[in-house]
């Protein structure tokens, strides 16, 4: 009994994914700016992020029939742009010799933007500096480290469902958003 | 087993806890900040490539200039070193074939020196020897045919 309960809501899972992918340029105006901002935070390069962002949504186009609703839409779409910038690290590394970093966001650009509100220049200096700090932070984490603590700090998402983006398990998310915290923690003491 | 609450020691003192605050303010603002930015990014129209196009042509030169280089400063001292290691018996050879042949052209020499040396060191003829040689010749053979020539008178 339990198992054809188990299979109808897989089957409703599926049918709800291809309905969901069937209008693809819904899913491109909702999902696009998400993407994005994580391959941004992620990379700080304008062009490569704008870049990998395409080509997650035509990958996603190209592998629709592929998706079987197991996880949220969201989910594969994060797992497809976490493999472009996993192969987009990759080959920068190789490719030493270029100038990749020609669309960098620098930190000023970070840093100027802080939201109204501040009750005195003073507290608006602070909190500057204080993003400012953070994004040095995140600057200088490991690859994965700075995965996991955009995943969970900028695009909110659960550990469960980080897990199951980036194909790690629980517990190594975990680690590494220890330790990326840790990072950010001692190096937020040391500016101050 | 329960844990009183009252029994637990509180993990954090109150700076620790000032500081975690501070850092959730911090990653909070640098959230905001960084869905400003990419919302700002999102709303731009995105050029394929924002480069120049003598860059990609530059790059796509320097490239394979890059690669020659690093190749020729590979391959050229390995070529070298194996070169110079298979050609170290030749050069042996040829300098134990040089000098061989300066030993037989040495004992040649020798040979030839003391030749000319005995040739030149026999006893040089004397300029008078022709006449001692005549002087040596029997007298008699002259007295009679001079005795002849008188008989003949």
């Amino acid at each position: 009994m339990e198992e054809i309960a188990a299979n109808e809501l897989a089957i409703e899972k599926r049918e709800q994914a291809v309905l969901e992918l069937a209008d693809f340029d819904e899913v491109v105006r909702v999902y696009r700016p998400r993407i994005l901002r994580f391959l941004l935070s992620s990379l700080a390069e304008r062009d490569a992020a704008e870049a990998l962002t395409q080509e997650c949504f035509l990958k996603a186009w190209s592998a629709r029939h592929q998706f079987r609703g197991d996880s949220s839409l969201s989910t594969w779409l994060t797992r497809i742009a976490v493999n472009l910038m996993r192969d987009h690290l990759r080959s920068r590394s190789l490719r030493f010799w270029q100038k990749t970093r020609g669309s960098a966001l620098d930190v000023m650009d970070i840093s100027d933007w802080v939201p109204d509100g501040r009750s005195s220049p003073e507290s608006l200096a602070v909190a500057r500096q204080r993003v400012a700090s953070v994004w040095r932070s995140v600057e200088n984490l490991s690859a994965q480290q700075r995965t996991v603590f955009v995943l969970r700090f900028v695009e909110e998402m659960e550990l469960d469902e980080i897990a199951s983006s980036i194909g790690m398990n629980l517990s190594t998310v975990k680690s590494h958003l220890y330790r990326a915290l840790a990072i950010i923690r001692e190096r937020m003491g040391e500016t101050k | 087993m329960k844990f009183r609450k009252d029994a637990v020691p509180n993990p954090e003192p109150n700076a620790s806890r000032d500081e975690l605050r501070e850092i959730a303010e911090a990653v909070s603002l640098y959230r905001s900040a960084m869905h400003h930015i990419a919302d700002r990014e999102a709303a731009r129209p995105f050029v394929a490539d924002r480069r120049p196009g003598h860059t990609i042509g530059f790059r796509f030169l320097l490239a394979p200039v890059l690669t020659a280089i690093v190749a020729a400063g590979i391959f050229v001292p390995i070529y070298n070193h194996l070169h110079h290691h298979n050609s170290r018996p030749v050069v042996r050879a040829a300098a134990n074939q040089l000098e061989a042949s300066a030993t037989l052209a040495n004992v040649d020499d020798t040979v030839l020196m003391n030749q000319i040396d005995s040739q030149l060191s026999e006893d040089v003829p004397d300029a008078l020897r022709p006449l001692a040689d005549l002087s040596d010749q029997p007298t008699t053979h002259n007295s009679v045919s001079e005795k002849k020539n008188v008989t003949q008178e």
